[in-house]
């Protein structure tokens, strides 16, 4: 199987970073954050169980590079929670992970500019294509 | 507004284009713009496709289309899929095009909560082009909660908010033909497009039928369609047949590249004919075809070759052997062949390929060859109508003003004489039989000329050989009996007739 693009990790921290700063919150804030947002733009297009299969995927592939992710699971809308009892180490990776296999797991399915307008429409501020 | 000739005033109905090649000429110019349509068929006929060629035709960031998804194909997956096609355009995804699921709000809500989104979401945006898929899951989830009533309530607001937004609609379903019984939504729509996919032996045939359009003619009957890369594409049941005709049929009379046949011919193939040349397997049917587009291209004249039963590049270099260039008048522009024989094909299908050609080309001679390759090349179902197939292929050519020369292949039969398997010399004006004939030992070859629609004819058997430059015609074979019959014997003493022009006869 394809492993995430480095362009596409980058944009994960891009999302990471701004989300964590933008609402001055602590990194787990800054996943669930980012989660949320995709979860808004995403299912409007895909609905609430498009969205679901996703984030369940790409929690399996995170945990099986960062266990310690076990201790994460998905609520009702299929967004991320338990980021926030992890120990910050295991935040700051395990977020990137998640972020990152989610939206690679967006550009194997709809492939990168399909992709890239969902993701623009979630943060319209932001010039995603950089 | 139109006026009739009684001076009344009619309101002009625009017609938007489906992106289809060959829908709009079946519908009868295009989709009537604010129509309320359904676009119905069986799992994997090719409805999301088709609805999805009409919107990239169609909308704009002004008048976007919307395509809502119900509990159908999940939207990942049908853009993953949809994007294969050349139709898909990324850059309407910009503010164009905009995909929008209904599934949560359809499981969780009444029919009412649903309008209230569609219009509420119609209205937002604008939208010229509404697509609802799939329709049928968002009237079985009412039916399940609410009376028929209700939900009938519900398809007559839906069709007069969306018409009245100016939004030309199509609700895409699973239906099958029991369910045009009863049911309110085939009674509303304005247009119901069903789509059909019938498995016969190991072919697919796919067809369309324009079952209802309201407000303008369309052609009836079935249709085939092919899905390519490029979507969707028609075969309209009366291409070729159904236009007027502006072309007049020449006088001129067209060499073979054969002189002596051109003599038995009454002075070569009359322009426009359909020609039809008969005979057993390796008789020359072929090499005549080809010598026939031979003469045409050294005269300037394009042409089209058909054929159904070996590649391009082995009939080309077979041409070379007998010094028929077919190569370069290909790289020119003067030469087609075509090679059709993938075995689930549509007479239609056919057609055009060859129509188009001779349009590209501007062909005034075309070489079907043979009759027996191009009924394998179709799909078993319609082989049963072989016979109305070729009506309608040779009819769509003579009408472009081509002249035609047809290869059938026939059995040959001792004692008796066949000039096809298919009893279709009607379709021809000219028709040539050649035949084997056992002559002292020797298995020769004649040829006959057995008709000549309006045109005098030689009315000689000649025997004729196949040499490194062509078939070559020997004289008339005089003093023979039972020539048709492939063994022939001499004539008695005292029948008047000459004596064998040829060696001895068995």
């Amino acid at each position: 199987m394809d492993t995430p693009s480095q362009s596409i990790r980058d944009l994960a921290l891009r999302l990471l970073e701004l989300e964590a700063e933008d609402r001055a919150a602590d990194d787990a804030k800054g996943a669930e954050r980012v989660c949320a947002k995709l979860h808004t733009s995403l299912t409007r297009f895909a609905g609430v169980d498009g969205f679901k299969a996703l984030t369940r995927r790409s929690l399996a592939l995170a945990r099986s590079e960062i266990p310690v992710l076990r201790g994460v699971s998905l609520d009702e809308g299929g967004c991320f929670v338990g980021l926030g009892d992890l120990a910050a180490k295991a935040v700051n990776d395990g977020g990137a992970a998640l972020i990152t296999h989610f939206l690679w797991l967006l550009v194997t399915f709809v492939g990168e500019p399909i992709a890239l307008r969902l993701l623009r429409e979630a943060w319209p501020e932001i010039n995603i294509d950089e | 507004m139109n006026t009739d000739e009684k001076g009344n005033s009619r309101v002009r109905i625009r017609q938007i284009p489906t992106g289809v090649p060959g829908l709009d000429e079946i519908l009868g110019g295009g989709l009537p713009e604010y129509s309320f349509n359904i676009i119905a068929g069986a799992p994997g006929c090719g409805k999301t496709t088709l609805a999805h060629q009409i919107i990239f035709a169609n909308a704009t960031k002004e008048k976007p289309a919307l395509y809502f998804t119900v509990l159908g194909e999940p939207a990942i997956k049908m853009l993953r899929y949809q994007q294969q096609y050349s139709f898909f355009d990324q850059a309407m995804l910009e503010g164009a095009i905009k995909f929008i699921n209904l599934s949560q709000l359809v499981l969780d809500n009444d029919l009412g909560a649903v309008l209230d989104e569609i219009i509420k979401e119609v209205e937002a945006s604008n939208a010229g082009i509404v697509v609802v898929d799939s329709f049928k899951t968002v009237v079985k989830k009412g039916l399940a909660s609410e009376s028929q009533v209700e939900v009938h309530g519900f398809i007559q607001r839906l069709a007069l908010h969306l018409t009245g937004w100016q939004a030309t609609t199509f609700l895409i379903g699973e239906y099958v033909d029991g369910d045009m019984r009863d049911n309110p939504i085939f009674t509303v729509a304005d247009g119901l497009l069903w789509l059909y996919q019938n498995v016969d032996r190991s072919s697919i045939v796919r067809k369309m039928q324009i079952v209802k359009l309201r407000g303008q003619e369309s052609v009836p009957g079935l249709h085939t369609f092919r899905i390519t890369d490029g979507g969707l594409h028609t075969f309209p049941r009366t291409f070729g047949l159904s236009e007027q005709s502006d072309k007049e049929k020449g006088t001129r009379r067209l060499s073979s590249g054969i002189a002596e046949f051109d003599k038995m011919l009454g002075g070569g193939i009359p322009e426009g004919d359909s020609m039809l040349i008969a005979g057993p397997s390796g008789s020359g049917k072929s090499l005549l075809a080809s010598q026939f587009i031979n003469e045409g291209l050294s005269h300037g004249e394009p042409g089209v070759i058909a054929i159904f039963e070996e590649l391009p590049s082995p009939y080309v270099r077979r041409a070379a052997k007998l010094g028929m260039d077919f190569e370069t008048p290909q790289k020119n522009g003067k030469l087609k062949i075509i090679y059709i024989r993938p075995l689930d094909l549509s007479v239609d299908e056919t057609v055009h390929a060859i129509v188009d050609a001779v349009k590209t080309i501007d062909a005034k001679r075309v070489v079907v060859d043979s009759l027996v390759g191009f009924e394998m090349a179709l799909a078993p179902e319609f082989r049963h109508g072989f016979r109305e197939s070729l009506y309608r292929m040779i009819g769509a050519l003579v009408r472009l003003g081509v002249t035609v020369v047809s290869t059938v292949e026939v059995e040959e039969s001792f004692g008796a004489i066949d000039f096809s398997n298919y009893t279709i010399s009607f379709l021809a004006e000219d028709l040539v039989r050649l035949r084997y004939i056992s002559i002292n030992g020797q298995m020769r070859k004649m040829m006959m000329i057995v008709k000549m629609r309006g045109s005098d004819h030689s009315i000689d058997m000649r025997e004729y050989t196949i040499t490194t430059d062509g078939i070559v015609i020997g004289k008339p074979l005089r003093g023979y009996r039972g020539l048709t019959t492939g063994i022939p014997g001499p004539w008695s003493d005292g029948s008047g007739q000459n004596s064998p022009s040829g060696p001895e006869a068995d």
